[in-house]
């Protein structure tokens, strides 16, 4: 067992081409996978397509220039310099294409490659004698068979673009994130993208001695992504997307050793493989956890009417025996939904039973302000009387952000409903400590008077009133004072300051 | 920098000189020229494709005007980096990018720092502070995505506090946000504006915007009207600007006439 171990996992290292080979990929997917985090959150992977094809005619201008000029064969920074300026060349011929004529940018990105890339296929084929580029290995790239001028230009390039990243990490954030506040607070936003796609050229030109042109966008994006899975920060996600390149690197070149099969292909195969397992296992987007979530799940209904259940008993514990008879499901269900609402602590148990936690009651309240707020729409529109609380019953389970603030709204803001019952405020402990403008009342609130401006002046309203505010149409605003109606111009109704009376002082009084 | 512009109190807020804009072959602004006049809040309105959003995004200096001239504060914008903020509409922002709700709020902050340095103690104070004026403090380390609408769009506001700009530009804040949030929103305003910040806001409905707004700019690439709301909500202008399309404040005048 010891010595099958052995062979499997020690054995590659003592050869220098699997060391050479781990040492260079292992950079290279490093910072392939770091860049590879903003190119994925600013839309640019079929970028990295681009530039990887246009490369070929960089190196093979680049061989050709040092070879007619000064007779040297496969001088690496040349060839370098002439991916990087073929790179530049088709960024700036898909910018044009796209911008002078109404051929869109992925259409633009698509002819300008194939054209930069047949341009090197050319130029390779007719200079066959003087330059020796072998394009089946450009394509399908070499990383077993790497040279020690090729791990030199990984090292050099990895130090470069690290480095940039990390010290402008939170301009490149910010304008990933939100290019216009990145613009008005002085950051060349222009010139940073023109360093990221250069940073991206650097990065493609020493991943395709590895993995080739074909595999090269898979390194750039596919660790990336699997870190984009489970991150809720970019600097975490280019920490571990660099990780699961190292990883893909390591896995796919034993991978390649034990299979005899090409080291690029067998990386990449590892770098997908790893990014569908975290696909399916990822704690809060993966496929395994939405899957235990949803059979996990209560139907909403259910879980809303066992909230609603228990807050209408107003504080009081409510035994399970008696909230079961509040719906109609079967045991199994209705016991599973009980220990759901249990486990997210929306209720707890007592003695007695069971009862709303704060949070239950403020998730049962906003159900309860749907069921009147519908109940007082379906009233407004003559619905029949007996009917209401049962429509009311269905319809409060709608998506509550789009029905509710628009039933809201159209219903002039009400407080009560169609039997008077008190319709529970959004965020009731924000809204009632606020000393606000009486123009800002809202149809049906009462509202204590705190001072009274100049202008309001012959209103007659004194510090101290209880009012409640009537109609909020433009202009005007009527409000009624011990049942007598008044009617105050906008402009001073600014200037009578009044303070949201509190749901709490309004129960004690009635 | 903040006791030049307090010396020149006379010097406008934001002062536009025949501005026009175009997108390819397209006119989006044609010779705009207006001053606002600094503590005011001020709506933008207009309809869809109006330019709205472009006239934000070229004072915030990310849209390059044709022509035309831009002075906030008495200078040229390219020189008050930092010096306005910007809420965007809630539907430009990428809700899934891995960021939280304490780091947007300090991009405020970003122009306080410089390149080399982190973000200090005075820094993350005025993040606490902007958090907690916009009752958020506790989504912090949240992501932005797993918040509600209200929410999110209370974030954005936290961050343009956070950035201590005088002239604020907000591009739709009240869309999609129920009546809670829309007061929440509006009370932040109103105390930005105490401050004596000078706030631009796009928005959407008429009916509401004599009653946010200060003066309104009614915009279709030209500039149709600007000042109070009761010279600007004039039905014949509107008629003209909406080509009828206007259904809601048809609405709105029938409401009137009935009372």
């Amino acid at each position: 067992m010891s010595g099958f171990l052995y062979q499997a996992f020690v054995e590659p290292l003592s050869q220098g081409f699997f060391l050479k080979a781990l040492l260079g990929g292992i950079v290279t997917a490093v910072v392939c996978s770091v860049i590879g985090c903003l190119v994925i959150l600013k839309r640019m992977s079929f970028l990295g397509d681009a530039l990887s094809h246009a490369m070929i005619a960089g190196v093979s201008g680049g061989y050709l220039f040092m070879k007619i000029a000064f007779g040297i064969e496969a001088y690496a920074p040349a060839m370098l310099a002439g991916s990087v300026i073929a790179a530049v060349i088709t960024i700036g011929l898909i910018g044009f294409v796209s911008n002078i004529s109404r051929i869109k940018e992925d259409t633009a990105i698509g002819i300008v490659y194939t054209g930069v890339f047949a341009a090197g296929v050319v130029i390779v084929s007719i200079f066959h004698d003087l330059i020796h580029i072998d394009i089946v290995h450009f394509i399908m790239g070499d990383v077993l068979g790497i040279a020690d001028s090729d791990l030199w230009v990984s090292a050099f390039v990895a130090a470069i673009v690290l480095s940039v990243i990390v010290l402008f990490f939170r301009y490149f954030q910010i304008t990933a994130f939100d290019p216009v506040m990145a613009a008005s607070m002085g950051i060349p936003v222009v010139l940073l993208d023109y360093v990221l796609t250069t940073g991206v050229s650097l990065v493609v030109v020493s991943a395709v001695t590895m993995v080739g042109v074909i595999l090269v966008v898979g390194l750039l994006i596919t660790p990336a992504a699997t870190a984009y899975l489970i991150s809720d920060r970019l600097d975490r996600m280019m920490m571990l997307a660099a990780l699961f390149g190292v990883t893909s690197v390591v896995g796919g070149l034993y991978l390649s050793v034990w299979l005899d099969s090409s080291g690029g292909g067998a990386i990449m195969l590892f770098c997908t493989f790893q990014f569908l397992f975290v696909l399916f296992i990822a704690p809060r987007y993966g496929i395994i956890s939405n899957w235990l979530r949803k059979k996990r799940m209560i139907p909403q209904e259910l879980r809303e009417d066992l909230l609603v259940s228990i807050l209408r008993k107003k504080g009081d514990a409510i035994s399970i025996q008696d909230l079961k008879e509040f719906v109609r499901v079967y045991a199994s269900l209705f016991h599973q939904a009980v220990k759901t609402l249990l486990r997210e602590r929306l209720i707890t148990s007592d003695k007695k039973g069971l009862v709303l936690t704060d949070r239950g009651e403020e998730e049962a309240m906003k159900i309860l302000r749907a069921h009147r707020l519908w109940e007082s729409y379906l009233q407004s529109v003559g619905a029949p009387g007996g009917e209401i609380h049962q429509m009311a019953h269905q319809l409060e389970h709608l998506e509550y952000d789009q029905s509710v603030g628009y039933l809201d709204s159209k219903l002039g803001h009400p407080l009560h409903g169609p039997h008077g019952e008190y319709i529970p405020e959004e965020s009731d402990k924000i809204e009632a400590i606020k000393a606000i403008p009486l123009k800002d009342l809202k149809n049906g609130e009462e509202a204590e008077v705190i001072s009274v401006g100049e202008k309001a002046g012959k209103s007659g309203l004194k510090k101290g009133d209880i009012i409640l505010s009537k109609t909020s149409m433009i202009g005007k605003i009527t409000i009624s004072r011990k049942k007598t109606k008044k009617t105050l111009s906008k402009d001073a109704a600014m200037q009578v300051i009044v303070r949201l009376v509190e749901r709490g002082e309004k129960k004690k009084r009635s | 920098m903040d006791k030049i512009i307090k010396k020149k109190t006379g010097i406008p807020a934001l002062e536009i000189k025949n501005l026009t804009v175009s997108y390819g072959h397209k006119p989006v602004l044609l010779d705009i020229s207006l001053k606002v006049e600094r503590g005011l809040m001020v709506g933008v309105i207009g309809p869809n494709g109006a330019g709205k959003s472009t006239l934000i995004k070229v004072v915030l200096g990310f849209v390059e005007p044709d022509f035309g001239e831009i002075q906030i504060f008495g200078s040229p914008f390219q020189q008050l980096k930092g010096k306005v903020a910007y809420v965007p509409q809630r539907g430009s922002v990428d809700w899934d990018f891995p960021i939280t709700v304490g780091q947007v709020v300090m991009m405020g902050r970003y122009n306080h720092v410089s390149w080399w340095s982190s973000p200090g103690k005075d820094d993350r104070d005025a993040v606490d502070k902007a958090l907690d004026l916009v009752r958020i403090t506790d989504l912090r380390d949240r992501q932005i995505g797993m918040l509600s609408g209200g929410q999110q769009q209370r974030v954005f506001m936290a961050r343009a506090l956070a950035q201590g700009a005088d002239l604020l530009l907000l591009d739709e804040p009240f869309a999609g946000v129920d009546a809670a949030t829309e007061r929440a929103i509006l009370d932040v305003l109103s105390n930005a504006k105490k401050n004596g910040q000078t706030l631009i806001v796009v928005h959407h409905d008429l009916l509401t915007a004599a009653e946010y707004f200060d003066k309104l700019i009614l915009i279709k690439q030209r500039l149709f009207a600007y000042g109070p709301p009761k010279d600007v909500l004039k039905p014949g202008l509107l008629g003209e600007v909406y080509e009828g399309r206007l259904a809601i404040f048809r609405d709105f005048e029938t409401r009137e006439a009935l009372k």
